[in-house]
C-alpha cells in the first residue's frame, strides 16, 4: 500500500484512493488518480493471476455448477422440441441478456480509447475479456434460432394476402433471417476477438518468456512476431481502431437485427422505431455495468488495489449515470409517443408490456434500472468511494434481466394464435408468462457460464492491460501550477 | 349520425344545404385554385374498375363527432372540446390559429380560413342569422348544426312552458340541414340518449362487436377508419352491390 | 507540440476585444444590408397579418408548411451551444474553449428567431400571445396543458432563460476587462454588467461553481426541448410518418449535427472577419469536425431506423406517404429526387469531406460541409413534414401537395439574415471568443516529454 495522503481529509475516502500515488500536496480528488509505477507490472500481474483468492475460487467453481445447471436445464428443455416456440421464450431472453451485456463490453474499451480517457487504462482489458463470451454467445444463438418463428404465414395459410406477420426482412432471399443473423454473430465474434488478441498481443509477448505450461506455448503461439517495433506498434493502434469502428457497426447492426426478429417482429402490431436504438443504449449500459462489477471485484477481493484506483469508477460512474439517463429517456420517449396517441393497438402493447400482463416486472424493472441506481449514481460520494458504480451496476443488470423477460419472453409467449385480428390488434391481450423450473435452471445457467468464461479468461490471459498502464505512466506528470500541484495528462494526436 | 352508403347518390344536395346553412363562404374558382375551397360535409367519389366497367362509389364525409376526438387534446386554447351532449364543438373566439387540430384529425375535416370571407352584396342577407360568420384566421367544422338543437331546444321549451329534460325533444326538431336535405334519406341524424331512435340499432350493434368481433355484426354498420381508436358518431351502412362489377378492382 | 503559442494575456485581450473596441470598415454596410433584407421580411410579415395566411401557399390539408420547418431548423441549430459549453466543459474537452461562446450566442439568438416562426405561422399572432406568453389567468381559462404546443413554449422559454444566465455568467469576467477599457456611457454599462468583478479566488470559485451547476442542470432542458418539439409531430397520431417514438432522440442528435455544423461555419467565419488565426485554430476546427463525424453517423443511424420502421409496418396509409417521399412521382413535387439530395447533402457528402485529417484542417472544405448539413436539415424537416400532410391516411380523396409562395421564402431567408444581424451587432459590444477561457486554456496548457517526443499535455483542475 502506499501512503495515504488525501488533501481533502480521509473521511470521504476508503483509505486507497490514491493508491501509488506518493503526492503530499496536490489537490487531489478521485480523479487525479495516478497510475502506480510500471516497472514490475508484468511480474506483479502474472503473479496475481497465479495466486487466486478465495473469492475467484468460489466464482470459478459457482460458475460451472450454474453452467450445468443450466445445461440440464437446457437439456430438459429440449425435451420439448421445437415445435411449440412459446416454450423457449426465457431461454430467448437468457440468450439476449448474455448478449446484451457481453457483446458491448468489449466496445468500452475501444471507445474510451477512441476518446483518450486516461481512466480507462484499467478497465480495458476487462472489457475485452467479454470477447471470449461471444463464443458461447454464438453457441447460444443457435437454438433460439432454432426455436424462433417462420417469419412469414403464422397462420400457414397459402394465400399470400395473410402474410401479415411483420419482418424487417421485407422477403430478403436466401435464408433470412436464420442464415444472415448467424453470420452476424459469427462476425461479431470474430471481431471481438481480434480485438482481444490484438490489444493483448504486446502483454502475452512480455511475458512469454516467463511463462511455464500451457500458457506459454499460448502466448508464444499468439504473440509469436511481436517484437514492439515502431511499425508493429502503429499497426496494432491503427488495428483496435479500425476493428473498434467495424466491431460497433456490426454490433448496433446485430442489435437491431436481435431485438427485431426476436421481440418486436413476435409481438402482433408493434411498430417501434425507438426499440433498436434503446435496446443498444441499453446494451452499453449493461456492458459498462458489468465491467465495473468485475473490476470491483477484482479490486476489492482479487489483490488488484494498486493497480485499480477508485478513477476509473469515479468517471465512469459518471457515463453510467448518463446512459441511465439515457435508458430512461427512451423508454419515456416510447411510452409517451404510444400512450398519447391512444390508438388501440398501442394501448394493447402498452397494456401488454407495461400496464397490464407485465405490471410488476415492469415497474421492478424500472426501479432497478433507474429510481435505485440513480440515486447511487448521482451521489459523488458514493460515485468517491468506489463502490458507488458497481452497486449502482449490481441493481441494473438485475434490471436488465428482467427486461429482457418483460420484451423477449413476452415477444414470445404472444405471437400465436387463431384470430387474424388479433395479428393486427394484440386483441385479446395475452396474459403473462411464468418460468417453469428449467427456465430458472437455464437463466441461471447463462449467468453462470458468463462467469466462469470470464474467469478463465481471466486465467488464461493477463486481467490487466499492461502496455495501456504503462503508456499511461509515460503520459502523466505531476507538476505545479501557481500554488498547487496537479496532475498533467499528456494527449496524443 | 347513420350514413347509409347504399342511399348515397352524390348528388351534393347535402353540401350546399350545408354550405347555405352555416354561413360558408362561397368557394370560387380562386379557391379551388389555391386548394383551400371547403365544405364541412364533402362527397368524395372514387372510381371502381376501370372503363367502361365502371361505377362510382360517394361516400359522405363530415366531422364524425368522435368520442375520443385526436383534434381535442392538441388544442392549447381549448377551442375545440367536448361538451355534454357529446358534441365535439368549435369556439371561434378561442381559435389562435395553430391548426395542430387540423394536422391531427385523420378524416381532413377541420377547415382554415386562409382569407376573410366575402359574399356579394345581395348575398349578404341571406346570411343564416344563428350562426357565426367565421373571421379569417380560424379553424371551423362541422357542428351537427347545433344551432338547430338549441332553436329545437327552445321551440320545444316555448311550448311546453317548461324548463326542458333530456328525453322531451321529439326526433326531428333538429335535424342537421344535409339531413333535411337529403332526398334519399341516406343520413339519419337521432339522439342516443333516447330509446327509440331510429340510429340506436347501428351503434348498439357497433358497440357491441368491436374490433375483433367486427364479422359477428348483424347491420352493415362500420365506423370510418375504426383502427384510429376515435370512437366517432357517425356511423357508416356499407354499400351493397346489387350488380357487382365483373372485374372486381381496388375501391 | 502544442498547437498555437501561448500568448501574453494583454496581446489576448487587444486581440478579441478588437470587435469592440475598433469598427472594421466593412462592418456598417454588412449590418445595413442584413438589416434591409430583414426589414422586408418584416413588411411580408406586415402584409401577411394584414391580408392573412391566404398569401403563403398553405391549403386545407397541408397547414404546417415552411414556417413550421423553419422552427424546427432554428431550434435544431440552437442546440449547439449546450452541446458545445455544457457537455464538453463536463467532459473537459480543451478544444471547446474558443467555441463556446459563438455557441451559447448562437443559442440565444436562434431560439429567439425560432420562436418568430410559430407566431406568425397562426396567422394572428396577437392572439398567441394569450397562451405562450404570460397567460391572462384573471379569466379562468387556462391553456390545455394536454398539447404539446403547450408544453413547447415552456420548454423553448426555460431554455432561452437557462442558455442566457449561461451566457450572462460566463460573459462577466470579461466584462470586468471590458469595463477596464472603455470609457463615458459604455464604461458605466459594462460596469454594471460587470457586477463588481474583481478577480478574486472567492468570486472565480463562485463563477466557476455556477458554470458546472449550470451545466449540468441545463443538460436535462437541453434534451427535453428538441424531444418535446419532435413530439410536437410524435404525437399526431392522424399522420402516419409522425407517429413514430424514436422522434425524441432523431431530433435531437439531428439538432446537434446541425448546430454544430452551424457554429463551425461560424468559428470561421468570425475568424476570417475579425483576424482571429490565433484563437480558433485548426486543431479547434479538426476536433469539431471529428465530433461531428460521430454525430452524423449516430443521426444518419436513426434516419435510418425512422424509415426502416416506417415502412416495416406495411399499413397502407403509411406506405402511401413513404411512396411519396421515395418514388417518383407523374406529377407534383419530385420528393424523391429531394430525398436523395438531402441524405447525400447531410450525410454522405459532409462526412466523405470530415474523414481526412486534411480536409478536416482546410477552412473552405469545412465550410463547404457544414453549409450542406445544414441545408441538408433544413430539407430533412421539410420533407419529413410535408408529405405526412400531403397523403394523409387513406381517404385519398383529399390528397393535396403544397407549394411554399414566395413570401414564405422571403420570411424564412431572411431569418438567417435576422440570425447573423444579432450576431455581428453582439461582437460589436460583447466578446465573441471568451478572454478568460482562452486564458485558463493557456495556463492549463503544457508538454510531456516521452522520449525523443513532445506531447501536448493539460493540468487537470479539480
Amino acid at each position: 500500500m502506499a501512503s495515504e495522503t488525501q488533501p481533502h481529509g480521509g473521511a470521504a475516502h476508503d483509505g486507497s484512493a490514491h493508491d501509488g500515488g506518493a503526492h503530499e500536496h496536490g489537490h487531489f480528488g478521485p480523479e487525479m488518480w495516478v497510475i502506480p509505477e510500471s516497472a514490475g507490472l508484468t511480474s506483479d500481474i502474472a503473479e496475481k493471476q497465479r495466486s487466486s483468492s478465495t473469492l475467484f475460487t468460489v466464482v470459478l467453481y459457482a460458475g460451472a455448477l450454474l453452467t450445468v445447471l443450466g445445461v440440464i436445464g437446457f437439456v430438459l428443455r429440449l425435451l420439448d422440441g421445437f415445435s411449440d416456440h412459446r416454450v423457449w421464450g426465457f431461454y430467448v431472453a437468457a440468450f439476449a441478456f448474455v448478449f446484451t451485456l457481453t457483446s458491448s463490453a468489449p466496445l468500452a474499451a475501444c471507445a474510451f480509447r477512441f476518446t483518450k480517457s486516461h481512466w480507462r487504462r484499467p478497465l480495458s482489458r476487462i472489457s475485452e475479456l467479454f470477447a471470449l463470451v461471444s463464443v458461447v454467445n454464438i453457441l447460444l444463438f443457435i437454438p433460439a434460432l432454432i426455436a424462433l418463428p417462420d417469419i412469414l404465414n403464422p397462420l400457414g395459410a397459402s394465400n399470400e394476402a395473410l402474410d401479415i406477420r411483420r419482418t424487417i426482412w421485407f422477403r430478403v432471399p436466401g435464408g433470412s433471417p436464420e442464415w444472415w443473423q448467424f453470420a452476424g454473430m459469427v462476425g461479431l465474434a470474430v471481431n471481438s476477438l481480434g480485438i482481444l488478441w490484438l490489444a493483448a498481443m504486446p502483454d502475452m509477448a512480455q511475458s512469454r518468456s516467463q511463462m511455464t505450461g500451457f500458457r506459454a506455448s499460448l502466448y508464444r503461439t499468439l504473440s509469436g512476431r511481436w517484437y514492439g517495433t515502431k511499425r508493429q506498434w502503429q499497426i496494432q493502434k491503427a488495428g483496435l481502431a479500425i476493428l473498434g469502428a467495424f466491431y460497433f457497426m456490426l454490433l448496433v447492426f446485430m442489435q437491431f437485427l436481435v431485438v427485431s426478429d426476436f421481440a418486436m417482429s413476435l409481438i402482433p402490431g408493434w411498430k417501434d422505431s425507438i426499440l433498436p436504438p434503446f435496446y443498444t443504449v441499453i446494451s452499453f449500459q449493461g456492458g459498462l455495468a458489468i465491467i465495473l462489477l468485475m473490476a470491483y471485484a477484482m479490486r476489492r477481493w482479487g489483490g488488484y488495489r494498486e493497480i485499480i484506483g477508485v478513477a476509473p469508477f469515479w468517471a465512469a460512474s459518471k457515463v453510467l449515470l448518463g446512459l441511465t439517463l439515457l435508458h430512461t429517456y427512451h423508454l419515456f420517449a416510447f411510452f409517451i409517443t404510444y400512450w398519447y396517441g391512444r390508438l388501440e393497438v398501442e394501448q394493447n402493447i402498452l397494456n401488454y408490456l407495461m400496464f397490464d400482463s407485465y405490471l410488476g416486472i415492469f415497474w421492478a424493472q424500472l426501479f432497478f434500472t433507474f429510481f435505485i441506481p440513480f440515486p447511487i449514481l448521482v451521489s459523488n460520494h458514493a460515485r468517491r468511494l468506489g463502490w458507488g458504480a458497481p452497486l449502482a451496476g449490481i441493481f441494473i443488470i438485475i434490471g436488465l434481466m428482467l427486461f429482457h423477460i418483460r420484451i423477449f419472453a413476452a415477444a414470445f409467449a404472444s405471437s400465436d394464435s387463431e384470430s387474424l385480428y388479433y395479428f393486427f390488434m394484440l386483441k385479446p391481450i395475452p396474459a403473462a408468462t411464468f418460468p417453469d423450473l428449467w427456465d430458472i435452471f437455464i437463466i441461471l445457467g447463462a449467468v453462470g457460464i458468463v462467469m466462469l468464461v470470464f474467469r478463465l479468461g481471466m486465467m488464461l490471459l493477463p486481467p490487466i492491460s499492461v502496455w495501456e498502464m504503462k503508456e499511461g505512466a509515460m503520459y502523466q506528470r505531476v507538476d505545479t501550477l501557481i500554488r498547487g500541484r496537479y496532475l498533467v495528462l499528456g494527449k496524443p494526436e | 349520425m347513420v350514413v347509409d352508403l347504399d342511399k348515397c347518390t352524390g348528388c351534393q344536395a347535402c353540401v350546399v344545404a350545408c354550405q347555405a346553412e352555416n354561413n360558408i363562404p362561397i368557394n370560387t374558382k380562386d379557391y379551388f385554385l389555391q386548394r383551400r375551397a371547403y365544405e364541412w360535409i364533402r362527397i368524395e367519389r372514387y372510381w371502381e374498375g376501370e372503363y367502361p366497367n365502371v361505377k362510382a362509389r360517394f361516400m359522405p364525409v363530415l366531422c364524425q363527432h368522435c368520442e375520443n376526438a385526436p383534434c381535442e387534446p392538441v388544442c392549447p386554447v381549448y377551442a375545440t372540446y367536448h361538451n355534454e351532449e357529446g358534441l365535439n364543438v368549435q369556439v371561434y373566439n378561442r381559435c389562435v390559429g395553430t391548426r395542430y387540430c387540423i394536422n391531427n384529425c385523420p378524416y381532413q375535416v377541420r377547415m382554415f380560413n386562409y382569407w376573410h370571407p366575402n359574399w356579394p352584396h345581395r348575398m349578404e342577407n341571406q346570411l343564416n342569422p344563428d350562426v357565426t360568420v367565421r373571421s379569417r384566421g380560424i379553424t371551423e367544422k362541422c357542428t351537427f348544426c347545433v344551432q338547430r338543437i338549441r332553436r329545437g331546444e327552445i321551440q320545444v321549451e316555448a311550448r311546453a312552458g317548461q324548463r326542458l329534460d333530456d328525453n322531451r325533444i321529439a326526433a326531428g326538431n333538429y335535424d342537421p340541414a344535409c339531413v333535411q336535405a337529403c332526398p334519399t334519406s341516406a343520413l339519419m341524424f337521432g339522439d342516443l340518449n333516447e330509446p327509440n331512435t331510429a340510429i340506436k340499432p347501428y351503434f348498439d350493434d357497433v358497440n357491441n362487436y368491436p374490433g375483433h368481433h367486427e364479422h359477428e355484426r348483424e347491420t352493415r354498420g362500420y365506423r370510418l377508419l375504426e383502427e384510429m381508436n376515435t370512437r366517432p358518431s357517425v356511423i357508416y351502412l356499407k354499400k351493397v352491390d346489387q350488380y357487382p362489377l365483373a372485374d372486381k378492382g381496388a375501391h | 507540440m502544442q498547437e498555437g503559442k501561448v500568448l501574453p494575456a494583454a496581446q489576448i485581450n487587444r486581440d478579441l476585444l478588437r470587435s469592440i473596441l475598433e469598427t472594421p470598415r466593412w462592418f456598417w454596410p454588412v449590418v445595413t444590408l442584413l438589416g434591409l433584407i430583414v426589414l422586408v421580411a418584416a413588411i411580408t410579415i406586415g402584409v401577411m397579418i394584414n391580408t392573412g395566411l391566404g398569401i403563403t401557399g398553405l391549403n386545407y390539408k397541408v397547414v404546417w408548411g415552411f414556417f413550421i420547418t423553419n422552427f424546427v431548423f432554428w431550434i435544431g441549430i440552437s442546440h449547439a451551444g449546450v452541446m458545445l459549453s455544457a457537455i464538453l466543459r463536463l467532459a473537459k474537452a480543451e478544444w471547446r474553449r474558443p467555441a463556446t461562446r459563438a455557441a451559447e450566442v448562437l443559442t440565444i439568438f436562434s431560439l429567439m428567431t425560432a420562436m418568430i416562426m410559430p407566431i406568425i405561422h397562426t396567422g394572428r399572432p396577437w392572439r398567441i400571445l394569450y397562451w405562450a406568453f404570460p397567460y391572462d389567468f384573471a379569466r379562468g381559462v387556462w391553456p390545455n396543458i394536454r398539447t404539446p404546443l403547450v408544453w413547447d413554449p415552456s420548454a423553448i422559454l426555460t431554455y432561452l432563460t437557462s442558455s442566457t444566465m449561461f451566457v450572462a455568467i460566463a460573459l462577466v469576467p470579461d466584462f470586468a476587462v471590458l469595463r477596464d477599457r472603455t470609457t463615458g456611457w459604455p464604461h458605466r454599462i459594462y460596469t454594471l454588467l460587470a457586477m463588481g468583478w474583481e478577480g478574486n479566488p472567492r468570486q472565480w470559485k463562485l463563477q466557476i461553481i455556477a458554470g458546472v451547476l449550470l451545466s449540468a442542470l441545463i443538460l436535462p432542458v437541453f434534451v427535453s426541448v428538441h424531444s418535446i418539439v419532435s413530439w410536437d409531430f410524435g404525437m399526431a397520431v392522424a399522420i402516419k410518418s409522425w407517429h413514430s417514438t424514436v422522434f425524441a432522440p432523431y431530433f435531437v442528435v439531428g439538432a446537434v449535427h446541425s448546430g454544430v455544423s452551424a457554429v463551425v461555419f461560424a468559428m470561421i467565419l468570425l475568424r476570417w472577419a475579425y483576424g482571429w488565426q490565433e484563437y480558433i485554430r485548426h486543431e479547434h476546427i479538426d476536433a469539431l469536425g471529428r465530433l461531428l463525424i460521430v454525430v452524423a453517423t449516430g443521426w444518419f443511424y436513426f434516419l435510418v431506423m425512422e424509415i426502416v420502421f416506417g415502412i416495416y409496418g406495411l399499413e397502407g396509409d403509411e406506405l402511401a406517404v413513404r411512396a411519396l417521399q421515395f418514388l417518383p412521382t407523374e406529377s407534383g413535387v419530385p420528393y424523391n429526387i429531394w430525398m436523395i439530395v438531402f441524405v447525400g447533402i447531410t450525410y454522405f457528402l459532409p462526412v466523405i469531406l470530415w474523414l481526412p485529417r486534411a480536409w478536416r484542417r482546410n477552412l473552405w472544405i469545412m465550410s463547404t460541409a457544414c453549409i450542406s448539413v445544414n441545408v441538408g436539415m433544413w430539407l430533412e424537416r421539410y420533407l419529413l413534414f410535408v408529405p405526412g400532410q400531403a397523403n394523409k391516411q387513406f381517404l385519398t380523396f383529399t390528397w393535396n401537395d403544397y407549394l411554399p409562395q414566395p413570401a414564405e421564402a422571403i420570411i424564412v431567408g431572411a431569418t438567417f439574415a435576422f440570425v447573423s444581424m444579432l450576431m455581428l451587432l453582439f461582437s460589436r459590444v460583447f466578446p465573441l471568443v471568451p478572454l478568460y477561457d482562452i486564458k485558463e486554456g493557456d495556463i492549463l496548457k503544457t508538454e510531456i516529454k516521452v522520449g525523443r517526443r513532445t506531447v501536448p499535455a493539460t493540468f487537470r483542475e479539480d
